[in-house]
This record gives C-alpha cells, structure tokens and sequence, in this order.
C-alpha cells in the first residue's frame, strides 16, 4: 500500500531531527574565543580597578599637597607614571586581538554571500573525512574566497594578521601561496598557526623595543617674558620706599635638551637665559610737602635717601632691595640737612624711574606628559629650575638715554623657581617640530636675602623655538 | 540525558571550564549543526553560525533558567544567529501576492528515493527569503503571525514567500526525482 505525502511533510520528516557532525577544529574555535572573551572581561575589571586606583592616588596626593606636603607631590608623579598607562596598553592588544577575529569571521561570512560556488555544495556530506576532502578541493583547484570550509578557517587567522601585520603584505601572500600547495588540512592549520604565532611575537618584540627605545630632543627657544613684581617687606622699610613699580617685559631663551623613553613621557632640560626688571619711582601727590623741594619742570620727587658718609654711596629703598647707587645721576638733584624735620634728612629729586634689571641663567628639570600624540601633540609640562643670578644692574632713563647708576643690594645668587606650562608641538618633518610653549614660572625663595625683604615675582613667557629629535 | 544531568556541565561551564563546555558541545553540536544548515546556504556559513551560536550559548549560559529544555534553548540561538546573518545580508523584499500553491502527494518510492542531504541542498538553493520561511513555517512550525513578528515582515509577505519556497521546491524535486503521485489545491 502507497501512502502519499505532501511536500511539506517530505521535508519536515526528513530534516526535523536532521543530524551532522561539524568539522572537529570548530571546538577548539569556540573554546579559544570564550576564553578570549573571559580574558577581556577580566582586562576590563583591572583596567576600571587601575583607574578607580590612579584616581585615588591622586585625590591622596593631592589632599597631602593641600597640607603643603611637597614630596608627596613628587611620589604620586612617579606611581601615576609607572603604573595607569601600563593596564591600558596592555588592554588594547588583547582588544584588537578579539575584534580582529570577530571581524574576520563577519567578513568570510559576507564574502561568502556574494560569491556562491556551486560544486561545494555539491560536495555536501554527513561525514567529516568527506568534508575534509571538500575543503581541499576548494582549496586546490578554487582560488575564491567563497565557499570553502578550510577556506573559511584559513581566512580567520589570515585576516587578523593582515590587520596585524598590515605593511607586510608580501608575507601574507607568501603564506596564502604556502597554503595552496599543501595538502593536508591539518599541516597547515598547525603551519599557520605556528607562523602566526611567531608573526606575533616579532610584531610584539618590534612594538615593545619601539616603546622602549629611547629617544633625544634638542631644541631652541626664546620668549617674551612678562615680569609680574611681588613681595612683601617690613613696616619700617616700606615707609621710606619707592613704592610704586611697573612691571617690565624681557626677553628670554635657550637651548633644551629633551629625553623621550616611551610614548608620553619625557625629562627636559637645558640652559635657558631669563630677564627680570621692574621700574620703579614715586609719583608725587599734588600739593604733599614733598613738591617744595622739586625743582622746578620736576615732576617727580622720589624717595628718602641715605648716604654713607665713609663711603659716600647713597642708597635707597626699593620693592626688590635696597638700591645702591655708584653714582649720582644725570637730572637728579639731592636735598640734605632739610629744615622740615618731618622729612628725612635727604631726599633725591627725579623726573624718572630706577629700572632694577636682574638676569638669570636657569637650569630647569622638567617633566613632561604627552596628552595627545598626533602630528599635533599637546604636551602638560611641570618642573623645577635653579637661577644663577648674571647680572645685577640699576639705570636710570634721564632723557639721553638710559645710564647705569648701580646695582640691588643683598641679591640671592642662587635661586629655585617652579614651572608649569601647556605645550603645542608641530611636527615640520619626520624631525624637526615647531614649539609653542606658554609657561608660567613662578620664584620659590625671596631674591633678595635682606630681612625686610621678601621678592618672589612670577613670569609669564610664550616660549617659541624648534626642536630637532636624533 | 535529561536536564537535571545537564545541571553540573551547565555549572562547570559556567565556571570557564572548557571540559564541561567540550561534553555540552559534543552533545549537542551535530543536531544544531543540522539547524544551522537549514538556514545557511552552504556548510561554511552553517559551520560559521554553529560557532558563533555556541559561543553565545556559552557565554551566556548564567541565563539559562533550569526549568526549560536546554536543547529547546540551544536550538533558539542557533537559530537567532541565522536569522541575523540574514537579516544583516539580506533585505526582506515584501511580496503581498498570496499565490496559490499547488499541493503534490508524493509516493512512498520517491520519498525513499530521496534523501535528507538531498532535500538539505534543496533547501540552501532556495532565495534566502524563500529558505527563512520555509524553514520557519514547516521545519519549525511557526505561524505566519510569528514569522511575520521575527522577520519585521507583513503576514502577507510571510505567506507569499512560502508559497514560492515551495513552488521552486516542488519544481526541483520533479526535476531530480520524477513522478509525482497525485495533486491538490491548497493556500499558505
């Protein structure tokens, strides 16, 4: 007796509780991409434990430089440095590696897709061995990257080391041509796996020596600095005190010499001349006792002077120190032995200013992070500076120009200065980059070693230069 | 093996260990490579889905309830993956024709004429639209409702590209296989 059966029963049937081995490397495939994928969950965890710790660090350190604890400032640099960038590198290999092979199989899939090859699915088979042999077939006689089960399998591993190894094309092309001549399915799943792996290591081997090696920076630069006076001194001192001073713009420049290990990191140096000046002078206020001892067409009257008899030097006060003048200058008229007692005994009359000009060569320790690495890079740099004072000089500007009259007394010839700064660094060519360094620099101990005295002026400069990296 | 065997491999896989994974995959991967087949329209694509089904299954075992059949659920992703791959790769045109199929009865001698591999490449030559609804209204026995619900497809399209699958199918297996025994009429 015939029973019949319409179409839909046929294949319902038959293919309800259809069964069929997969190929046996599918396993070890998954395996190795769940533990992948555990492997990154656990990176994620101890990059977020790495940033929640960083953080940490920082508020620490932070709330000890609140109590003015500087060499926890200096502690936490060197924990931020050596541990927060290590997780992330890290991480982002193992990123790349789980997104390559995701990606890898997208694309097969796809390419799969476009390009139907119709003799494979004519070498559809339950068994293994024959699927095998299918594989190898395709392999042999079908150069497309459709449609094949080893093709697929090769391909993986093929497209994340192209990813890998992107300027080596000819090396892949080589493997692909090893490939086609080999006829056992395994061999070459062992053999590529092999030359991956190896392929990785030169590639992590060549990516950690880059990392590590070192490099130099020698670089130019000058800039405009713009001097900003303050300070503090003694009741009695400012009294009789050229209390009025107007900041002074200088110019500022040198040679730095930077050392680069790593990608963000680097320690700069150098030897950098910097000005610093001030004017100062009084302004006379209309109608003080004061203007009855200016000469007529002054317009000034200027400070309490006093003279030393055994040296005949007469000085008087400044925001800075105590001027010492050499000699009397041109336009200045002295006035002793006044009969208004309320005044000192002698006064200097002038129509001009006492510019006070100190220079200093500095020797900085800086230290810079590199915030963001591109052919425009901006640099965060911070540091400390030793200042040998050079120069120490006192002019006056009588209208012919101006004219030395002598020096700041009691000036510290050694001095430490802190900086902070912003860089923006433009590579011109593979070496040479333009610099445009605005910095802020700010006197850590009073210039001056007078006990009525304390100075510590601060300078903003826009440091400009070009640096040249061997 | 019922579910309560299950439970231990469930928790050991949890637990990352690639033993238990290796036994649950060995378990189960020839049936759902049967399912992937259906859907993919060669080996390669169906390997690649069975992979990438089992790696969810895997990595997302914590969300299996115990109550359920793991076979049941297992079959499920499989078969998401699928319908993914082609979704992603295929645009589901909408055909609102509802053609009228004609029904063919097939003798005992036929059917034992053909095999499951052969109605296997049947089906993976079928437009992947045709293959989805086929395999969804007759293999899995979904409505057109649901079918129409999964695919963001109208009922209307879910029924045309049945009655097409089965037209093409029908046309191929009296192009293989010859005589056909006897016809009805009969709509999606």
């Amino acid at each position: 007796m015939k029973k019949d059966k319409n179409l839909d029963e046929l294949f319902r049937d038959k293919l309800q509780d259809y069964e069929q081995e997969p190929p046996t490397y599918l396993l070890d495939n998954i395996l190795s991409a769940v533990s992948g994928e555990r492997r990154k969950k656990k990176l994620i965890f101890w990059r977020v434990a790495g940033v929640a710790a960083a953080l940490l660090i920082a508020f620490v350190a932070g709330w000890q430089l609140n109590n003015g604890d500087f060499p926890g400032l200096k502690k936490t640099v060197i924990v931020g440095q050596s541990s927060a960038p290590k997780v992330p590198s890290e991480t982002k290999i193992q990123d790349e590696k789980v997104t390559s092979n995701g990606e890898a199989t997208t694309a097969i899939t796809q390419l799969a897709t476009v390009e139907p090859n119709s003799s494979i699915r004519n070498n559809y088979s339950k068994s293994n061995d024959q699927n095998s042999k299918s594989a190898i077939s395709t392999l042999t006689a079908d150069s497309s990257p459709a449609n094949s089960t080893t093709e697929s399998l090769l391909m993986k591993p093929l497209k994340s080391l192209y990813r890998l190894i992107k300027p080596e094309n000819d090396y892949s092309n080589k493997l692909q041509a090893k490939i086609s001549n080999d006829n056992a399915p395994e061999l070459i799943q062992k053999s590529i796996d092999q030359q991956i792996m190896e392929q990785n290591k030169r590639m992590l081997t060549a990516e950690n020596s880059s990392k590590g090696k070192a490099r130099w920076f020698v670089g130019a630069q000058v800039s405009p600095e713009y001097n900003v006076s303050k300070g503090s001194q003694s009741k009695v001192y400012a009294s009789n005190m050229l209390n009025a001073s107007s900041n002074s713009a200088d110019l500022g420049g040198g040679i730095s010499v930077e050392y680069k290990k790593g990608k963000r990191w680097s320690l700069q140096s150098g030897v950098y001349y910097s000005g610093l000046g001030q004017s100062s002078g009084n302004t006379s206020n209309s109608g003080g006792k004061d203007l009855q001892y200016a000469s007529a067409g002054s317009n000034y009257f200027n400070t309490a002077v006093s003279v030393d008899a055994s040296s005949n030097r007469m000085s008087l006060n400044s925001n800075a120190g105590v001027i010492e003048l050499s000699k009397i200058p041109t336009g200045l008229v002295v006035g002793t032995s006044l009969e208004d007692k309320t005044l000192n005994s002698s006064v200097i009359v002038s129509p001009t200013n006492f510019i006070q000009n100190f220079e200093y060569i500095e020797i900085p320790l800086y230290l810079r992070y590199t915030l963001i690495d591109a052919r425009f890079d901006v640099v965060m740099l911070g540091g400390f500076s030793s200042n040998v004072l050079v120069g120490n000089q006192i002019f006056v500007d009588d209208g012919l120009g101006k004219s030395l009259v002598g020096k700041t007394k009691d000036m510290q010839s050694l001095n430490y200065s802190g900086t902070f700064g912003l860089g923006f660094k433009y590579g011109l060519s593979k070496r040479i980059s333009l610099n445009l360094e605005p910095r802020i620099k700010y006197f850590l101990n009073s210039l001056n070693t007078n006990s009525s005295v304390t100075y510590k002026p601060y300078t903003i400069g826009v440091f400009t230069g070009l640096s040249y990296e061997f | 093996m019922d579910l309560e065997d299950f439970k231990p491999i469930i928790s050991d896989c949890i637990a990352g260990n690639q033993k238990a994974m290796a036994k649950l995959y060995r378990q189960f991967a020839p049936k759902m490579f049967g399912v992937c087949l259906r859907y993919a329209k060669d080996a390669t694509e169906a390997e690649d889905n069975l992979q990438d089904g089992f790696i969810k299954v895997f990595n997302n075992l914590k969300s299996f309830r115990n109550d359920g059949s793991l076979e049941g659920w297992i079959r499920r992703i499989m078969i998401n993956v699928s319908l993914e791959k082609i979704r992603k790769q295929h645009l589901m045109f909408p055909v609102d024709d509802v053609a009228i199929y004609d029904s063919i009865n097939y003798s005992d001698d036929v059917i034992a004429k053909i095999s499951a591999d052969d109605l296997m490449k049947l089906i993976q030559e079928l437009p992947p639209r045709y293959q989805l609804v086929f395999n969804l209204y007759v293999i899995e026995g979904m409505s057109h409702q649901e079918i129409a619900t999964e695919m963001s497809i109208t009922q209307g399209t879910s029924k045309s590209n049945l009655a097409r699958a089965r037209d093409i199918l029908k046309k191929r297996v009296h192009e293989n296989f010859g005589e056909i025994n006897a016809k009805n009429n009969y709509t999606a």
